[in-house]
């Protein structure tokens, strides 16, 4: 099976900038594909490259096998939801919707037809004649989406699509999304910068970090297995341990990770330290134990005895959960 | 603990008034206001009125007394030939001056709202800007000499063997002149380079408020250059666009000095109010030439606002 977007060796460099450097990637077709990382790592420049709003100092970019080096933004079958809408104000809901269709020439009964099937689908049937000024920001959103959908691309490309909206909204996005790709069998493209985003959303996902890709996997795989420290600390509210540390818990000397729900307070064991913060989540506490220079933090489940600011404890785990990890 | 009050001591006058404004905020706003509506509504719009009203009355033929009342046979004399005339040669120009500004100002705006960074932004204002420090008639006078005969465009076209360009543009029914600086032509270009700057600035505010995303969104849904700058670009940029004909348009209806000194002396509407309010002494035609530009102005808005030019606003 051919990847839907294949990188090699792809590089971006503005000036002295690597806004991307060096990076190989394979999105598998019909994928939820996620590009995580911090702001200024590249991702969002790994999108536009799809898109060919930039073009690659280096590498090649395929996609559906296809080199698509020489081709310009607007004969890409792939179509983009755009951070901020972009939707255009002086347009009603229907014409921005009906946009792709117009410029490819199809008449207006087809087109508008189209895009009120393409409403229909992101629930907004009754919007077609107010202004993208008129809606709400999640509306917006579906706007975007539908006029995104509406020239049946082959790869749907999303750049923080959710940013802009309230927790409660964007959740309900999220499920909307993600039921939307699967229903569709389209590929779709989804850069952010929120781990848990990325981690619920995606079925592959790529953690940037400097133009580079950290590691690339599964949710399961990068959330258990961080490859790198910048991996455990950016994806996971996991714990980071230095080789010390790793040593005197019973492991090698390396550094590891160790998930918070992974441990347990016990009253003795082989690391103490003092507890400096209790943080109450509802379905628990995370409990922060300062240990040397490294903080761990504990997760005890809801019901369970909570120690106090100040008290002396040790935790415990199955060594199964200390995951090792390179250095980088 | 500190046993500071709750509430501090005022520190003087200032402190005060900031209180009285905070509880009374429409005092501010009343005082900020009253000046300016003052000026707006009584020298502004109230001489607008009394301009208005000396344009129905009418001058006793063999006195030359301005009879004080109301009718509209000072209108009816605008249609008298020699009179009509004006308004359309009139109109005409302003309507040529304000699309060939328009077309002449997109690139160059264009290109201050989209690349021009830093430096070249300084320079793109810089050069907009300076020829509006210089004196008019200065420039008015320099471009009559740029287009006489032995100007240096005629010096040019003859070194380069293309004067017969010139003389082809002299020999047009209705442009003819001795030289370019004596014929409509110059009137043309020299409103055009006087008011170009007028159409530059607001068109550049206006498409530098388009959002590069949105230029992108319509690349990304298919959209050639030119879709883009047809369904994008220009309703975007309209606002803009008609801001500066307004400037363009209502300059050239009103101005007085440059047909005068550069083209074939043919009347413009300026022309003929300073003629009739000086000389001639003839305040309510004067006053009913001055209404015309008002109202063409008022039609002009009513129809960008129909055709939907300020929707994007």
């Amino acid at each position: 099976m051919t990847a839907a977007v294949e990188f090699q060796n792809v590089s971006r460099h503005f000036g002295t900038v690597r806004a991307v450097d060096g990076v190989d990637l394979t999105i598998a077709e019909g994928s939820f594909f996620a590009m995580l990382g911090p702001s200024g790592s590249g991702k969002t420049t790994c999108l536009r490259l799809i898109s060919g709003f930039e073009k690659p100092t280096g590498g090649t970019i395929r996609i559906f096998g296809e080199d698509v080096s020489s081709t310009p933004p607007h004969l890409r079958n792939v179509n983009t939801v755009f951070q901020d809408y972009a939707l255009f104000p002086h347009l009603n809901v229907r014409d921005n919707v009906a946009y792709g269709l117009m410029v490819k020439g199809m008449g207006r009964a087809a087109r508008y037809a189209k895009a009120e099937e393409m409403l229909a689908l992101v629930h907004l049937d009754a919007y077609g004649d107010r202004k993208p000024a008129q809606l709400s920001g999640g509306q917006r959103q579906r706007v975007a989406l539908a006029r995104a959908l509406v020239n049946e691309p082959r790869v749907l490309l999303l750049d923080e699509p959710l940013g802009a909206l309230d927790l409660k909204l964007r959740e309900a996005m999220q499920d909307e999304l993600k039921a939307l790709q699967k229903r569709l069998g389209l590929t779709f493209v989804f850069v952010t910068h929120d781990q848990h985003e990325a981690l619920s959303m995606a079925d592959s996902l790529a953690v940037f970090n400097e133009g580079r890709i950290a590691q690339i996997g599964t949710p399961q795989d990068i959330y258990d297995r961080p490859a790198t420290r910048f991996v455990a600390d950016f994806v996971g509210s996991s714990n980071v341990l230095p080789p010390d540390l790793t040593r005197a818990m019973g492991g090698p000397p390396e550094w590891a990770s160790l998930r918070p729900e992974a441990t347990r307070l016990a009253p003795t064991g082989p690391v103490r330290g003092t507890v400096t913060a209790l943080r109450y989540l509802g379905s628990g506490t995370r409990v922060v134990i300062s240990m040397g220079e490294t903080d761990v933090a504990a997760l005890v489940p809801a019901g369970q005895p909570v120690p106090d600011e100040g008290e002396t404890t040790a935790i415990a785990f199955d060594q199964a959960a200390l995951h090792l990890m390179g250095p980088a | 603990m500190t046993t500071a009050s709750a509430i501090l001591p005022a520190r003087g006058l200032a402190d005060h008034l900031t209180a009285v404004f905070w509880r009374h905020p429409r005092v501010l706003l009343a005082l900020l206001l009253t000046p300016p509506l003052l000026w707006l509504g009584v020298v502004y719009l109230g001489s607008l009125a009394a301009l208005l009203l000396q344009s129905f009355y009418s001058i006793d033929e063999f006195s030359g007394v301005v009879k004080e009342e109301f009718t509209l046979k000072t209108y009816g004399e605008l249609l008298r030939p020699s009179n009509f005339d004006i308004l359309v040669r009139t109109v005409t120009m302003a309507a040529l001056v304000t699309l060939a500004c328009a077309i002449l100002a997109f690139p160059i705006a264009y290109y201050a709202a989209r690349y021009a960074k830093g430096h070249w932004k300084a320079a793109f204002y810089l050069g907009v800007m300076l020829p509006l420090w210089s004196s008019y008639l200065v420039k008015v006078y320099a471009w009559k000499l740029i287009l006489a005969k032995e100007g240096i465009l005629g010096w040019a076209a003859e070194r380069t063997h293309t004067s017969w360009i010139i003389d082809g543009l002299l020999s047009i029914p209705g442009l003819e002149g001795s030289s370019l600086s004596t014929s409509p032509i110059g009137t043309f270009a020299v409103f055009v380079y006087i008011w170009l700057p007028y159409m530059i600035l607001p068109m550049q505010a206006a498409l530098e408020r388009v959002p590069n995303s949105m230029l992108e969104a319509s690349a990304d849904l298919g959209a050639t250059r030119a879709q883009t700058l047809r369904t994008v670009i220009l309703p975007l940029a309209l606002p803009g666009v008609i801001a500066g004909s307004i400037f363009t348009f209502s300059l050239t209806l009103g101005d007085y000095i440059i047909p005068q000194i550069i083209g074939n002396s043919a009347n413009f509407i300026g022309m003929a109010v300073y003629q009739l309010q000086g000389t001639a002494g003839n305040i309510p035609l004067a006053a009913a030439f001055a209404v015309v530009p008002i109202a063409i102005m008022l039609i002009y808005l009513a129809i960008a606002r129909r055709m939907g030019a300020f929707d994007a606003l």
